[in-house]
Formats: structure tokens, C-alpha cells, sequence
């Protein structure tokens, strides 16, 4: 307890420094190479009306126990050779902890425009901003819509130990370029994410949870300008282990024995489309995600599918330098099966225990050219049950869930 | 019949003058070490985008003018806003998938910086002097 207020004082501490003397990324040259350092940070608050929100305890006063930040150092090594690596720290309510994560670290060899290489832990390409979705200061929305850009789910998608080949391919200028990333390599999610966080409810103690992921991203920026269509495609063979005590979800002995899961057919689509206007002060983003999860649970036990559908209709506008606002529409629908006894899904997805529908607006204001505010209103629908983590946990709504739950979320923060 | 012909050709130039008026204001220039004399539109923009770095297979580092007249025309060629573009360079400076261009405060110091840096590729008001580098050819 005393070293998370440490941290959050730290972090506090950055922020108001930051806002105090101005800031502005660092360069400095090793053996004749210039080596550049970059940083973020942004400290958050959430109130709620009805129900906890994204495992903080958002209702009666609110919660400001959303915080992250991080920082990186990129060096070209040779003309076609760049390296880097950035640290990120987080903690939202239960989520993250205040555990530094190396969030990427990669090697990068541009070797033509229409194939280059990165390798290490890079990044995953996926949809819009799966790669920025920790990026507070690229978007205009506090929360990315939770749908598709689940804060306490980032782990699921966010990178991979591995490769990527990529590049751009211009078959002819009337046909606009197509971008493509094909990658492979090893998911490593923390155990510290909304995942291992939900399971605790079922008694599991979750200590290793990934496996092999391979997939690819292929984006049209078409001859309209300004418009961009993509789709991306994962498969993955995820396997968890850790400890269970039986008493608490199955009724048997108090005692702690060893847990597994594993995926028997595990894939994740996205199919996206953004568009910008000319002068950049509209945009309109859409996407679709389907998530399949076929798993065997409890060591085998039991079986459960996942069938999480989710989109979202985004857009902004620039008003001036100053101010942006913004608004998106989230729909998230979890269609689950299992055969653990008692647990039967309700039988229509309109039921709130299946869904979330969430409406939000939003104002970003610019304060300085590294320092931003953002408010935002959510409307949300649904709470789409405890199968599968969607912002809703019962550890922290321990008198049960209603069906519509409003908030407002302030965000601040800086970089450089 | 003769007043319609004129407010239409000066309806026509008004709305060409803009677009003359980019090419006008800015010129691109290169470090003498790049080999290319000319560059395409779109390559250069890719080269600005960072999803290309060599130029008729010599290696090329962008460099920007933090605001002015050259800076806004070139914001042209590359069909972005400044914000947009400031907010382009972060997400590859965050997801680890680029870096952060050079940027540097006027028309005199670009040109000084593209005179001494091997590859070095900038832009610069079309009537700034810009000695030790030459002017690629826009097309």
C-alpha cells in the first residue's frame, strides 16, 4: 500500500513538473549515433453512477486510480537499422499494479518500401490503433470504445515476442498502396490484465498466461483521399497455468492444486475503415471485431466457447487548435456456452448479462502543444455478465450489477 | 457575353492559385550526397511518412521547418493538417515503429543542416538561399 501511494505520488510528481517546466523529447549522440528519448504520461478520473467500472470503485465519490505512463530511446544503428524500446507502467483499479511492463523493444530493418523486418517484442498491427491504444495523446477519447479497445483486455492483442515482415505495395497510382504486416511469435499477457483478475472469482490464481500467435493486417489507402479499409486476422494457441482452490467454484476440498486452460481454436478478425477530411478536422472511424474462443477449462474439465462480437461508429471533429470533441457509439455482445454446471447464458443477447452499449461524448482540450484535458460522458447499456471480462467485475460490485450504468471520465495528460 | 468569360477565367484562376502558389512557396532540397535529381510527388511524401528511405538508391533522412509558409505548403503535399501530422510521427514514435524527424525552426537552419547531413532531405521557402545543397525537382 505504501509503495502504490509512492508510485502514484512519482507519477503525480511527473505530471506536475512537467506542466511546470515544458517539455520536450531529448536527444543525445552515442559513438556518433543520435539517439532520441521520448516519454509519456497521463493521470485519470472516474465517476460513476450506478455500478464499479473497469475493477476501480468509480461510484459514490469516483476513483483516481488511473494512471500510466512510459518512456522509450530510439537509435538508428546504420541507415537501414533502427532499435528501441519503451517501458510502460500502469495502474488502473485492480489492473496493471503499478508493474512495469517493457512494452516493445525491436530491431528494424527497412530493407525496401515493400518489404522490411522487425523483430523482438514488437507491437501487434491490428485494426486502427491496436498498437496506440496506451497512446492517450493520438486520440481524441479518453477511453478508446471499449468494444474493441478493452482496457482491461489490452494484454489479449497489444504485442507479441516475434517477427514482422511489412511494407507498402503501389500496383498503380489509381488504385491508391496497400500496407501489409504478416507476423509471428509468442503472446505473453500479465497477470496483472482484466483476464486473471476475473478468474479469481472461480478460485483460480492465474500465473502464466500465452502462447503462440500468427497473423497479419493488410490496410487500402484508397485512391479517395483520406479514406483508409483494412482488415486483420489472428490465430492463437493460448495455454494458462496457475492454482486452483476447488471449494470456490466447484464445491470441493479447501486445499490448492495445480490449474490449466488451453485453446483448442482461438481467432480474433477486425475489419475496419477511417476516413479524414481534408483540412484533418473530421474524422470517422468504424470497426468490427469477432473474438472465437474455444477452451477447455478447469484442467480439462469443462469446456467453454466465446463468441464476442463488437463494433463501433467513432467521429471527431476539430473545432480549433484548442478543442476537439467527439462521440462514438460501442456495441459489445458476448455469446457464450459451456458445460460447468449451472452456468447457462441467458437466451437472448438483449438480456443486459450479454451486452454492452455504451454512447460517448466527448472534449479534448489542448492546453499546450504537449499537455491536453479531456472530458468525457459514457451512457452505457448492459454489464454482459461474468464469462468473459468486459469493464463489469463482481469483486467490485459485490451487491450484484444494474442494467445501465452512466459515468464521466476526466483524463490529463503529457508527453514529449 | 465578354463580362461571363472573364469572371469565369478569373473564377478558374482564383481557384488555380492556391495550388500554384504550393509549388511556389516551397522547394525541396537534398544534401549533395543524394544521388536523385527529381522525386515524385508520392515518393516524397512516403520519404516524410517515413514508409521509405532511399531516394534512386541513396538513403535519405527527412527534416522539417517547424511552421511558416514553407511549412504549410509542404503540409500540402503531404495532404496533412500539422496537428495530424505531429500526431502521425508519435504514433510511430510510441508503437516503436519509427522515429521523430528532424525539426528545425527556419528556412536558414534547415538549409545549413541539409548542407552538412549526409541524406539529409528538407524543404525550404522557393526564394531562401540554400547553399551546399542541391534542389530536387518536384514532379
Amino acid at each position: 500500500m505504501k509503495n502504490m501511494l509512492c508510485k502514484g505520488i512519482a507519477a503525480a510528481g511527473f505530471l506536475a513538473l512537467a506542466s511546470t517546466i515544458g517539455l520536450h523529447a531529448q536527444e543525445f549522440r552515442v559513438f556518433s549515433r543520435t539517439v532520441q528519448v521520448h516519454g509519456f504520461g497521463t493521470q485519470g478520473f472516474v465517476h460513476t453512477g450506478e455500478n464499479n467500472w473497469l475493477t476501480m470503485n468509480t461510484t459514490n465519490v469516483g476513483s483516481g486510480e488511473f494512471t500510466d505512463f512510459g518512456a522509450n530511446a530510439t537509435v538508428p544503428l546504420f541507415d537501414k537499422v533502427r532499435v528501441g524500446a519503451q517501458i510502460y507502467e500502469h495502474n488502473v483499479g485492480q489492473l496493471g499494479k503499478w508493474h512495469p511492463q517493457l512494452d516493445w523493444a525491436s530491431a528494424d530493418y527497412k530493407f525496401k518500401t515493400w518489404l522490411s523486418f522487425r523483430g523482438g517484442k514488437v507491437k501487434t498491427a491490428m485494426g486502427l490503433y491496436n498498437d496506440t491504444q496506451d497512446m492517450d495523446s493520438l486520440h481524441v477519447f479518453a477511453l478508446l470504445p471499449q468494444s474493441v479497445y478493452p482496457i482491461d483486455m489490452r494484454d489479449a492483442t497489444l504485442a507479441h515476442l516475434g517477427g514482422d515482415l511489412y511494407g507498402t505495395i503501389k500496383p498503380e497510382k489509381k488504385l491508391g498502396s496497400f500496407g501489409y504486416t504478416l507476423y509471428g511469435g509468442d503472446r505473453r499477457d500479465s497477470i496483472y490484465g482484466g483476464y486473471p483478475y476475473l478468474l479469481q472469482i472461480h478460485g483460480i490464481s492465474m500465473q502464466q498466461y500465452g502462447g503462440p500467435v500468427m497473423g497479419g493486417d493488410l490496410r487500402w489507402n484508397t485512391p479517395v483521399k483520406g479514406f483508409t479499409a483494412g482488415t486483420s486476422y489472428v490465430y492463437e494457441i493460448i495455454t494458462g497455468t496457475g492454482q486452483l482452490n476447488p471449494s470456490i467454484a466447484l464445491g470441493g476440498p479447501n486445499i490448492v492444486v495445480p490449474y490449466k486452460e488451453w485453446s483448442n481454436n482461438d481467432f480474433m478478425n477486425q475489419y475496419y475503415g477511417t476516413w479524414s477530411s481534408r483540412s484533418g478536422k473530421l474524422r470517422l472511424d468504424s470497426e468490427y471485431r469477432r473474438y472465437w474462443r474455444d477452451q477447455d477449462i478447469f484442467s480439462g474439465q469443462f469446456w467453454v466457447t466465446t463468441d464476442v462480437r463488437s463494433w463501433y461508429v467513432a467521429g471527431s471533429y476539430g473545432i480549433n487548435k484548442w478543442l476537439e470533441v467527439g462521440s462514438y457509439y460501442s456495441y459489445f455482445t458476448n455469446n457464450w456456452n459451456c458445460d460447468v454446471p449451472g452456468q447457462i447464458p441467458a437466451p437472448s443477447a438483449s438480456s443486459p448479462d450479454r451486452h454492452v452499449y455504451d454512447k460517448a461524448v466527448t472534449a479534448r482540450i489542448n492546453l499546450k502543444n504537449y499537455w491536453y484535458a479531456k472530458v468525457e460522458g459514457h451512457f452505457m447499456d448492459g454489464y454482459a455478465g461474468f464469462m468473459y471480462p468486459d469493464g463489469f467485475y463482481p469483486q467490485v460490485n459485490p451487491q450484484g450489477l444494474k442494467p445501465n450504468t452512466n459515468g464521466v471520465v476526466v483524463r490529463t495528460g503529457m508527453y514529449f | 457575353m465578354k463580362n461571363a468569360q472573364f469572371f469565369l477565367m478569373a473564377a478558374a484562376a482564383l481557384l488555380i492559385a492556391p495550388l500554384t502558389l504550393r509549388a511556389a512557396d516551397m522547394k525541396v532540397i537534398a544534401n549533395p550526397s543524394v544521388s536523385a535529381a527529381a522525386v515524385s510527388a508520392d515518393d516524397l511524401k512516403d520519404v516524410f511518412l517515413e514508409n521509405k528511405d532511399s531516394l534512386a538508391g541513396s538513403h535519405v533522412d527527412p527534416v522539417l521547418e517547424k511552421g511558416g509558409p514553407a511549412h504549410e505548403a509542404f503540409l500540402k503535399v503531404l495532404g496533412k493538417s500539422d496537428a495530424a501530422l505531429q500526431t502521425y510521427y508519435r504514433s510511430l514514435v510510441f508503437s516503436g515503429k519509427g522515429s521523430m524527424p528532424k525539426e528545425l525552426a527556419s528556412d536558414a537552419e534547415v538549409a545549413a543542416w541539409v548542407a552538412k547531413t549526409k541524406g539529409a532531405v528538407g524543404y525550404v521557402s522557393a526564394d531562401a538561399s540554400a547553399p551546399g545543397t542541391k534542389v530536387l525537382d518536384v514532379k
